[in-house]
């Protein structure tokens, strides 16, 4: 009897022990993106990638640090010097990183489009918006991607087992622009007007599709390394250009436009200002930085960790973060010989001076040069803050415009922002090459700090002749990163 | 009859064991009475067996017993834990009076995986370990009183906060990223990693066998790679009852004075040259920095300040008290074991402590003549309030309380007052935990037995924290910091086995084992925080009452499965030569798709060469046994969903609220300078599995001058394969790692144990044993370098990567796991003293850290710079070898005995040590060119270098212990045992900190000195 009970027993565990795992209190494959709000949850897990810092300092890193208006502090510790100084090589941290969050954002964004192509649960309004977004986002990962590393590995699918870990290298650049005109281009058919803080919508498809076109019209004119061989002609490269920016200029003055107030611009409470295109989505009231923003403290100056006071113009004060770590220092000569002294992006968005709640100096005090104020939440909690990095903003599509159209068109519109800046108009009559020059300017000026400097030189071959520290170097050098060590090493299909 | 031997092996026990030699053949002529006693106590359930048939009788509950037997017969008088007699009967012969002796060394039984066999017989490398020298010692857990107990066994107990357990090896450590700990089974029921078995009562503890071979360990399969430690529970015997009650209470004092500033007028000088020396405005000159006065020298060496003494304030004397009352009865139906712990240590800090309170109840039930009931459950409730982190280290110049009577605060950035944190926060986790276990055992025929065994172990645990808005950055930005985490954990495992023994003709013995098990694990927690709470006045008692937008809950959830198939064989030829044969079979359901089945076979030969006739005639040898063996074993490693795709859940904030958002790629870990970077993981390895060990032990056990002398020494090679990994992918694949099965680490080794009895008589006895091991581990392999991620040593070619923990004094890893050098060597900068006024320094620096008074680095590549390329490795924790001393000597109802413990040739990481006020006044000054102590400098940033690597070798006398037995033969009170123990009398070592016993990374800590402790206590018997 007793030997049948156990027979049975020992059976019966047998039948139970199914050794196979189902997977418990996480999403896998088989059990997320059944539904529109998989897909939409899916969507901004996208957007998402872009807000850790690993990408969102990278901006700065990249956009503004190797060029003549931005400088880490002396002593920042890691690579940053690298990029500093023109050194930067296959190891440098923030090359990788940004790299890695390129594929990460263009991974998920290839998840969302895997997914839903053949869905039957998405119903086909959200289908087309959340596709068109997904498109977006790859482009714009895509264009990021080759104006820093040139040549990059092409990824369109979504990358599930080991053996999908190794894309394959880009023919050309031609290559990698097809993928995100034909992106942006269906993403201008899928997206409407809908200007919502934190995400994409029809113009900022066609702000990037601006941005794409006139990065390689004015780099084939100026005979840019790669750009050279591409099989585009110049003048219809801004011809699209022109075409697409003003699209965004002229079509959608009910959501986007010129912001008359200059700080405004800068302000954390007006993410959905007339000015944003484009905006990362950081609030305070996160709980892990990326979802909240130290950018603050990268640009402030410590002050013991007591909130000073930003003093403006009008004498308004501003709190601000008393424990930055003053990393970000715009350069002396680039604040002082670049802008006029009335210039209102000086004198209002740059500083030297930190305040008590009084309105009196602090003396002595740890600034140690002049510190941007674009990036400041006068309501942080602690390290925590609402500032968020200006991904596409009207003024630079504005600028686009001018700059793809030439001086007939687009004088209006630079001397928008001139006037906005308190500064001498541009005059009438200048040529197309000096006008263009003068955008130029202008877009360092107006787009000081927002990660934009590095790539209006890269495209106009002018690194090595602007900035001091790269002068050693061929513009070929100057034009790329290379590409990181880690994916030379690991990735036998480069 | 040879002597007892040392007290260092005790009363073994165990039911397998009554299993006595056993054959068809019988013959009956006369009827037999008898008594069988022991200690002076009738034995009950004795077994009385004639040789070489299958009759026997046991004994009643007086010890008596009736057998019917013929003349020339031998009788086998045998019972568990003592050595077995064997009585010829004769014709004249009408009463036999038999008192068994407890079992000696060479015939005790010891515990194996799944049964027990006579040690003599043990064909791997097992030790058992008494509680009989650990009996008078307080501790929260078992594991902390092995040190030094065991060759080849190494315990660290690093931390002595009340509670801690500590960190247990058996041969070296084998596994980069799974558990290196051995696993405990507890009355045959496998409970988990060693470490900190605070479910159970040392106390309640009979004895403890550690199994360190393959042929030991493999039939633990994927589990037993790292050695088990087999624990056994107090059962009754004896038929009769014992009522013991014990009570010990523990004060530890330091062994060092506290290492802080105690001459404020020095500390502030100190200071401001430190400061000065930096470049930087001096501190005490009487001005205010960051709202914050700081009077000038002057004015210190007037008096007129505060000299706190945040020492006194923050902590006390440690006192541990432990009592035990425990209950054994037996008759001849089966016994009861039942026993009451209770255990509380207050800790060093103010308001720390643990408390435990353990309960066991253990039974066993005759139903019928072969069929036998157990249970056993071990139950224990603990509380671990923790308020640990008080800075006595505080400046002393700062007063406690200010003006008002508040607490005096520095700064808006204070958060260290320690009275303001120890009254405002909340940190105690509280527990229970439940082992219980039923087994039944059925003789089916002679010498073929049946026992399944059905074991369940559930832990809860609640923590309960509070953070109120003055005790930390965070919470003060939060405005207060709840948490209330809720965990439990259950494992249900059903054992089934078979065990056949039998002997043919006089020659051969065999006796297989064959069952299976099936273990079912699950573990849920449930996780809530809540801040922004309008006052404190709550703690967490109210977490609705925070801010409900910021609530953050978490919950997990695991299951695994583990579904096992073993048998074992042990054959003897003559008890001469000895043959073990194991495999286990292990499916889990952790392990990928692929490779859900691992195989773990051992083998082992012994040859007893005493029974060699041609041995025999040598004089004073008694035993002379060889053992070799083979096997393989594993390391689990992976938990649960470990081998499946995983998407990420994170937030965006999104139409005013946070949106939770979902997708490939998911948080598997960070890296980087505070943690800032994400390390991406949740692409799917069905092929990942278990690691694998391979190992080759030979060992000798030796006795000589009538078991007096004994020498055990072990030989061993232990080859680990299969390490679990990451590997790392393609930037553009988005994922950063995944984890694999690469690498390889050899531990070879070499034990001796001598165990000598050198007085024993009836009035005096002097025992001593001494242990030896010798280990020494190596890195093997590390996979692909490239996907590995690995890096290569500028001056050597050597493949490394960093391992363990960032130190903030060096914004750096020390340690390293390097191809070809030990797991955990250092790795960092040479110094070569201190550079000196007018001295070429060997290189230059842009940041000052080639000028007088700093350290002279080695410029080892000969670039005239100091940079990454300089670096070498400058230590290594793993000790040359450790050894123990333990000595016993016994005069009448005296006894005394003494244990050292030794560790040598270690390298430890002095972390803060140019902090250290004591190494700060012994500064490098242009007046005091010393070429040990860098000069002051508040800003230097501090490369890793073998300036701080210290010798960490030391020898302790652990324990010292003094009892008396006071015998009273009343009819109720038995004995009276009163005893003292000190803890660490002494340390012998060169080492500057408070103590150099570290974890196995060699780091150390600092924290408090280590404590001495004096324990007084006093145990009844009834």
């Amino acid at each position: 009897m007793k030997k049948i009970i156990h027979t049975l027993a020992c059976c019966a565990l047998l039948v139970a022990c199914d050794l196979r795992e189902e997977p418990y209190g996480f999403y896998s494959r088989n059990n997320f993106y059944k539904s529109e709000a998989d897909a939409e949850s899916g969507l901004m897990y996208a957007y998402n990638a872009l807000t850790f810092l690993e990408y969102s300092r990278g901006i700065f890193y990249i956009g503004d640090i190797p060029t003549e208006t931005m400088s880490p502090k002396s002593d920042e510790a890691g690579d940053v010097y690298q990029l500093e100084n023109w050194i930067a090589g296959r190891e440098t941290e923030q090359l990788k990183y940004y790299f890695k969050f390129c594929y990460i954002a263009i991974n998920r964004a290839n998840a969302v489009i895997d997914r839903l192509e053949d869905n039957p649960h998405v119903g086909e309004t959200a289908r087309r918006r959340i596709l068109g977004e997904a498109r977006f986002l790859r482009a714009w990962n895509y264009f990021n991607l080759v104006r820093t590393f040139g040549l990059v590995p092409v990824q369109t699918r979504t990358v599930a087992e080991l053996s999908q870990t190794t894309p394959p290298m880009a023919r050309d650049l031609d290559q990698l622009y097809d993928l995100v005109f034909a992106d942006l281009t269906v993403a201008d058919d899928l997206l409407q007007i809908d200007k919502r803080f934190g995400r994409a919508d029809k113009a900022a498809a066609q702000s990037l599709m601006a941005k794409a076109y006139l990065t390689v019209a004015s780099a084939k004119e100026h005979g840019v390394y790669r750009y050279r061989e591409m099989r585009r002609d110049p003048q219809t490269m801004y011809d699209s250009a022109a075409y697409w920016a003003g699209k965004v200029v002229r079509d959608y003055a009910a959501n986007y436009g010129f912001d008359d107030d200059l700080r405004a611009i800068y302000d954390v409470a007006k993410p959905d200002g007339p000015e944003h295109i484009f905006i990362m989505a950081n609030d305070r009231s996160g709980t892990q930085e990326g979802n909240y923003s130290k950018l603050p403290l990268m640009f402030l100056p410590s002050n013991n960790s007591v909130p000073f006071y930003i003093r403006y113009g009008d004498g308004s004060l501003q709190r601000a973060n008393g424990n930055g770590w003053g990393v970000f220092l715009c350069n002396d000569e680039f604040v002082e010989n670049a802008f006029s002294t009335t210039d209102r992006r000086r004198t209002e968005l740059i500083h030297r001076t930190i305040y008590d709640q009084t309105g009196q100096p602090i003396v002595p005090n740890q600034v140690r040069g002049y510190f941007s104020s674009k990036y400041v939440d006068p309501d942080f909690i602690g390290e925590r803050t609402s500032a968020r990095p200006f991904l596409i903003r009207f003024s630079d599509i504005a600028l686009v415009y001018a700059e793809a159209a030439g001086p007939e068109a687009g004088l209006p519109y630079v001397n928008r922002i001139r006037s906005r800046a308190g500064i001498p108009l541009l005059p009438e009559g200048m040529s197309v090459a000096e006008f263009r020059a003068a955008v130029i300017r202008e877009r360092a000026l107006e787009l000081a700090f927002e990660g934009n400097r590095l790539f209006d030189l890269r495209r106009t071959a002018s690194v090595t002749t602007t900035d001091i520290k790269a002068a050693g170097l061929s513009e070929a050098e100057a034009a790329y990163y290379p590409i990181p060590q880690r994916e030379i090493d690991l990735n036998p299909n480069l | 009859m040879k002597p007892k031997l040392s007290a260092c092996f005790g009363r073994r026990l165990s039911i397998l064991s009554c299993a006595l030699l056993l054959s068809l053949a019988a013959r009956a002529q006369q009827m037999l009475d008898g008594r069988v006693t022991a200690d002076g106590a009738p034995l009950v359930g004795a077994g009385v067996v004639i040789k070489g048939t299958t009759k026997g009788v046991s004994t009643d509950v007086s010890g008596n017993f009736s057998i019917r037997v013929a003349e020339g017969d031998v009788l086998q008088i045998g019972y568990v834990g003592y050595r077995s007699r064997e009585i010829t009967v004769t014709a004249a012969m009408t009463f036999v009076e038999a008192e068994l002796e407890s079992e000696n060394v060479i015939d005790d039984v010891v515990v194996v995986g799944y049964g027990s066999m006579r040690r003599s017989d043990v064909t791997g490398s097992v030790v058992s370990v008494s509680m009989d020298a650990l009996r008078d010692i307080s501790s929260p857990s078992v594991e902390g009183l092995l040190q030094g107990r065991a060759a080849g066994l190494q315990i660290m107990n690093t931390s002595q906060d009340p509670g801690s357990g500590a960190e247990v090896r058996i041969r070296g450590n084998s596994s980069l990223n799974g558990s290196n700990t051995p696993l405990v089974v507890v009355d045959g029921f496998p409970i988990g990693d060693a470490g900190n078995l605070s479910q159970l009562n040392p106390s309640d503890i009979e004895s403890i066998e550690i199994l360190k071979d393959a042929s030991s360990a493999a039939i633990y399969g994927s589990r037993g790679a790292n050695g088990v430690i087999l624990i056994t529970t107090h059962k009754a015997r004896g038929g009769r009852t014992d009522v013991t009650v014990n009570h010990r209470t523990t004060v530890g004092y330091f062994t060092d004075r506290l290492n802080v500033w105690r001459d404020p007028l020095l500390m502030a000088q100190i200071a401001n040259e430190e400061l000065t020396n930096a470049g930087l405005p001096a501190l005490y000159t009487g001005r205010y920095e960051n709202g914050t006065y700081y009077p000038s020298l002057i004015e210190i060496q007037r008096g007129e300040w505060s000299r706190t003494d945040w020492a006194d304030l923050c902590l006390r004397t440690a006192i541990v008290n432990n009592t035990t009352l425990s209950v054994a009865h037996s008759t001849e139906r089966g016994s009861v074991n039942a026993s009451v712990g209770y255990y509380d240590d207050q800790g060093v800090y103010r308001k720390d402590g643990f408390k435990k309170g353990n309960v066991q109840l253990n039974g066993t039930w005759k139903l019928g003549r072969n069929f036998t009931l157990q249970a056993s459950n071990l139950f224990s409730i603990h509380e671990r309030r923790v308020n640990n982190t008080l800075e006595y280290g505080r400046n002393p110049l700062w007063p406690v309380y200010d003006e008002n009577g508040d607490y005096y605060i520095s700064s808006l950035t204070d958060f260290s007052h320690p009275l303001v944190v120890t009254d405002n926060t909340k940190n105690s986790t509280a527990g229970r935990d439940l082992i219980s276990s039923l087994a039944a055992e059925w003789e089916i025929v002679g010498g073929l037995k049946l026992r399944t065994q059905l074991n369940y172990n559930y832990a809860t645990s609640v923590h309960d924290a509070y953070n109120a808005s003055n005790t930390s950055q965070e919470a003060f930005d939060m405005k207060g910091i709840a948490r209330i985490d809720n965990g439990h954990s259950q494992d249900v495992l059903t054992e089934t086995y078979l065990t056949f023994q039998r002997s043919f003709g006089n020659r051969h013995n065999l006796s297989v084992m064959a069952g299976h098990s099936f273990d079912y694990e699950t573990a849920r927690s449930l996780s809530t925080t809540a801040y922004g709470f309008v006052n404190d006045a709550l703690g967490n008692e109210n977490m609705g009452s925070g801010d409900p937008q910021k609530n953050v809950v978490r919950n997990t959830y695991s299951m695994s499965k583990l579904l096992s198939f073993y048998g074992r064989a042990n054959y003897s030829l003559d008890d001469k030569y000895l043959f073990t044969f194991t495999m286990r079979a292990d499916g889990s359901s952790k392990f990928g798709r692929n490779s859900k089945w691992g195989y773990f076979p051992s083998g082992a030969v012994s040859w007893k060469m005493h029974n060699e006739a041609w041995m025999k005639q040598a004089r004073g040898i008694d035993e002379f046994k060889l053992r070799v063996s083979w096997g393989i074993s594993g390391n689990q490693g992976i938990s649960p969903y470990q081998t499946l795709d995983r998407l990420g859940v994170e937030k965006y904030w999104f139409a005013d609220k946070w949106q939770t958002v979902i997708g490939p790629g998911y948080e598997a870990d960070r890296e980087g300078a505070n943690d800032r970077y994400v390390v991406w993981g949740g692409i799917a390895n069905p092929d990942l599995k278990w690691e694998s060990t391979r190992q080759w032990n030979i060992g000798l056990d030796m006795a000589f001058l009538d078991a007096r002398l004994r020498l055990t020494v072990d030989l061993y090679d232990k080859y680990t394969t299969d390490l679990l990994r990451e590997k790392y992918l393609p930037l553009s694949s988005s994922y950063d790692k995944m984890w694999v099965n690469d690498g390889n680490i050899r531990n070879r080794g070499f034990e001796a144990t001598l165990d000598g009895q050198i007085v024993r008589n009836e009035k005096f006895s002097l025992s001593a044993t001494l242990i030896f091991s010798l280990n020494r581990n190596k890195v093997c392999g590390l996979g692909n370098a490239v996907s590995s991620g690995l890096s290569t040593d500028y001056l050597t070619g050597m493949q490394y990567e960093y391992c363990g923990q960032s130190l903030p004094m060096f914004n750096a890893n020390p340690s390293i796991y390097a191809v070809g050098y030990p797991m955990y060597v250092f790795y960092g900068y040479r110094t070569a003293g201190i550079i000196q006024q007018g001295e070429d320094p060997g290189f230059m620096s842009s940041d000052g850290k080639d000028l007088p008074g700093e350290f002279r680095y080695v410029d080892l590549n000969g670039d005239y710079a100091i940079d990454d390329r300089d670096r070498c490795i400058i230590g290594d924790p793993n000790p040359d070898f450790t050894a123990s001393l333990n000595m016993a000597f016994r005069y009448r109802n005296l006894d005394v005995s003494l244990f050292f413990n030794g560790v040598f040739g270690n390298d430890v990481i002095y972390n803060g040590y140019t902090y250290d006020p004591r190494v700060k006044t012994k500064r490098w000054t242009p007046d005091n060119p010393t070429n040990r102590y860098p000069r002051l400098n508040s800003t230097r940033s501090y490369l890793f270098s073998d300036y701080f690597v210290h010798d960490g070798s030391f020898v302790r006398l652990q324990q010292l212990n003094i009892g008396y037995t006071i015998p009273v033969r009343r009819a109720f009170l038995r004995s009276i045992r009163l005893f003292a123990n000190i803890e660490n009398l002494f340390t012998l070592t060169g080492f500057e900190g408070y103590d150099p016993e570290t974890g196995v990374d060699g780091i150390y800590w600092g924290g408090y000195p280590r404590l001495r402790k004096y324990t007084f206590g006093l145990e009844l018997k009834f």
